[in-house]
């Protein structure tokens, strides 16, 4: 049974211009200690997913699912409370921008040491325990790149500099040892040897304790070294998903492929300053969809069929939801 | 031929007046440096090493304690010039973009202040831009709440953008794009160049696109220029310890994934 199982999750959401479809039938599921990749254009709808499965979502929005189950529990029918009690314990989170998150009125030390539960410490007399709670909480900075922990946990989240705050919310997702990460563009902006440290710490979390984790973000490299399985989006739609190995050497959907083309890490053969390969156009707004495909209008291969909405297809554990997928020419 | 932008001896010191002020005790040693019309400029370095400052020092944000910055071989007097000619792309999309108002609006603000283009002509500038960034002349009625981070991060492009500067500063202005729309972004700025002889200089961590566009690169280190050269001599033979690190790092990651 997977940890994290969403089957046709759908979200409305109203906007001056009246309700519109952010998220229409996305699928999604994670198995105990898997590393999934989200990726998709920017605007395709990434942050609302994660926003949606951690219900962090003004409370006029509409969330409706076949099935959003947390290890076979349905996470939408449960009280507010019980669903904390898990993104508390179990399931931690890193949104986008994690400084928000992150409560103003408190110092980084209460908040940090909050979340590690009595369960992780010795008994013992209750200073003994402070003591085990502040060398937790400043092991856990040193691993994630914050080097000078006595000034960052007697700070104002208002004190620090972004990139702390940013380092020091990945830290405080961690701190309660997590089954499931889920982790919102987390290492943007991190200078690239802090970023390596983190994606070393991931790794080994999820060797170690089977850690899962949805990695959502826009590093190909970082998540092409890091992650088992990757979900496409594309324009608040599943796209594509499968095996990260399959989607990297034969993607079969055609924004799959523009995607992986287009970063240049990925191309050393590429002369300096030329032209990147990118889609043409811009990923149309929810008010103004096409008709059909949603990347019809920009699509490379889009032919007449492409008017009609493609249906999600599958090859063993490989999904696609496209008309005239890439290396199938032949069927 | 004069450079576009020459700084020489730029240095910064702050004062402690708060224990806790932003920048507390943070000081930039003196640097110099060239930038030619049409040439990249990157500024590489660890969190914290003062990019930000430098880039805000170079765009009259922040007042340098000495040193001196000539835009054609003129010092800038006027303000006005300054923010017509030199633009800058905020690392936080939260320093730059009024929530209050919609993205037309915000657009629309430096074309009143800079230019005495009247409002039909402004709609059309505005319009124009959206969709050289790869937006939609639509989105001029959203508010910056409605945009995802990457469509906040085009906004800011399209707002240092829009009054035609001579150079960019640009802190960041890749990170939160997809890699998709993050080419389409790279290429606009590359034929920006070509056609208009835009002097770019852009702080970034993503060593891909520093290598794959930047002709010359200044690497900090807590506020020192520990390195600078150009781009594929900083990549095969990095001088300092730092960016030995880095490099090394990065090339780590690409082999991991090959
Ligand atoms: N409050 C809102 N009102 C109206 N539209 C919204 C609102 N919040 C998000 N959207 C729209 O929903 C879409 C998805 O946004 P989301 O933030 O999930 O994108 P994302 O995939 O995380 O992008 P990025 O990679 O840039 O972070 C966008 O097109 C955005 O315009
Ligand atoms: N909000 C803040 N509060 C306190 N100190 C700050 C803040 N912002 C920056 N600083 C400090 O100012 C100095 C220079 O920071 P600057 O923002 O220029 O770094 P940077 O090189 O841009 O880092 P990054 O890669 O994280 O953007 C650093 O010592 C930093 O700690
Ligand atoms: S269904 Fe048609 S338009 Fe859509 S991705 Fe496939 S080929 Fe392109
Ligand atoms: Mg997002
Ligand atoms: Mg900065």
């Amino acid at each position: 049974m997977p940890l994290l199982d969403i089957k046709n999750l759908t979200l409305e959401i109203d906007t001056p211009l009246g309700w519109i479809k952010a998220l229409d039938k996305i699928n999604l599921s994670i198995d105990s200690s898997e590393v999934r990749a989200l990726v998709g254009e920017s605007g395709s709808g990434k942050s609302l997913v994660v926003k949606s499965i951690v219900g962090a979502l003004p409370d006029r929005w509409k969330v409706t699912a076949d099935r959003m189950n947390w290890k076979g529990r349905d996470l939408l029918s449960m009280s507010d409370s019980q669903r904390r009690a898990i993104t508390r314990s179990e399931m931690s989170v890193v949104l986008q921008n994690p400084a928000t998150s992150l409560d103003p009125s408190a110092t980084l030390q209460e908040q940090i040491e909050e979340s590690i539960s009595d369960s992780q410490l010795d008994r013992g007399w209750f200073w003994q325990r402070r003591q085990q709670r502040r060398l937790i909480a400043t092991q856990q900075l040193h691993k994630v790149g914050i080097r000078d922990h006595d000034v960052c946990l007697a700070s104002y989240p208002h004190q620090v500099a972004e990139d702390i705050s940013q380092k020091f919310a990945l830290a405080m997702a961690l701190v309660s040892n997590p089954k499931l990460l889920i982790a919102d563009n987390p290492t943007m902006g991190m200078e690239t040897t802090t970023k390596i440290q983190v994606l070393r710490l991931l790794a080994k979390l999820n060797k170690t304790r089977e850690l899962s984790i949805l990695f959502v973000s826009h590093d190909l490299l970082a998540i092409s070294a890091m992650a088992d399985t990757m979900t496409v989006l594309y324009c608040g739609q599943t796209v594509e998903s499968g095996k990260m190995s399959q989607l990297k050497r034969r993607p079969l959907h055609p924004y799959t492929k523009a995607l992986l083309d287009s970063a240049p890490s990925f191309r050393r053969d590429l002369p300096p300053k030329a032209a990147l390969s990118s889609l043409d156009g811009t990923i149309p707004t929810l008010q103004h969809l096409p008709i059909g495909c949603r990347l019809g209008p920009r699509c490379p291969r889009a032919q007449k069929e492409c008017v009609k909405m493609p249906d999600v297809r599958r090859i063993h554990e490989h999904y696609y939801a496209c008309h005239f997928p890439l290396h199938r020419d032949k069927t | 031929m004069t450079p576009l932008l020459t700084v020489s001896n730029l240095s910064y010191c702050k004062k402690d007046k708060s224990w806790f002020g932003k920048n507390a005790g943070f000081r930039l040693d003196p640097l110099s440096f060239e930038l030619k019309a049409g040439e990249t400029m990157a500024i590489m370095g660890e969190n914290g090493s003062g990019k930000s400052l430098l880039a805000k020092l170079l765009v009259g944000v922040e007042r340098p304690n000495a040193g001196e910055i000539l835009l054609n071989g003129e010092p800038l007097h006027h303000k006005r010039q300054r923010f017509q000619a030199i633009r800058m792309i905020f690392q936080h999309t939260k320093e730059s973009l009024n929530p209050a108002l919609t993205l037309g609006s915000l657009l629309e603000e430096p074309l009143i202040l800079n230019t005495e283009l009247d409002s039909r002509a402004r709609k059309r500038k505005i319009e124009e831009t959206l969709k050289l960034v790869g937006m939609l002349p639509e989105h001029q009625f959203f508010y910056r709440h409605m945009l995802s981070e990457g469509q906040r991060q085009r906004v800011a492009v399209a707002r240092a953008l829009i009054l035609n500067p001579q150079v960019l500063v640009a802190d960041e202005p890749f990170a939160a794009l997809d890699p998709s729309v993050r080419s389409q972004t790279v290429n606009l700025l590359m034929k920006l160049q070509r056609d208009l002889g835009l002097g770019f200089i852009f702080i970034s961590h993503n060593l891909g696109i520093v290598r794959h566009i930047s002709d010359r690169i200044l690497v900090l280190e807590e506020g020192k220029l520990v390195e600078s050269g150009k781009t594929d001599v900083i990549f095969n033979w990095p001088k300092s310890d730092y960016t030995q690190r880095l490099i090394h790092a990065y090339q780590a990651l690409i082999s991991r994934d090959a």
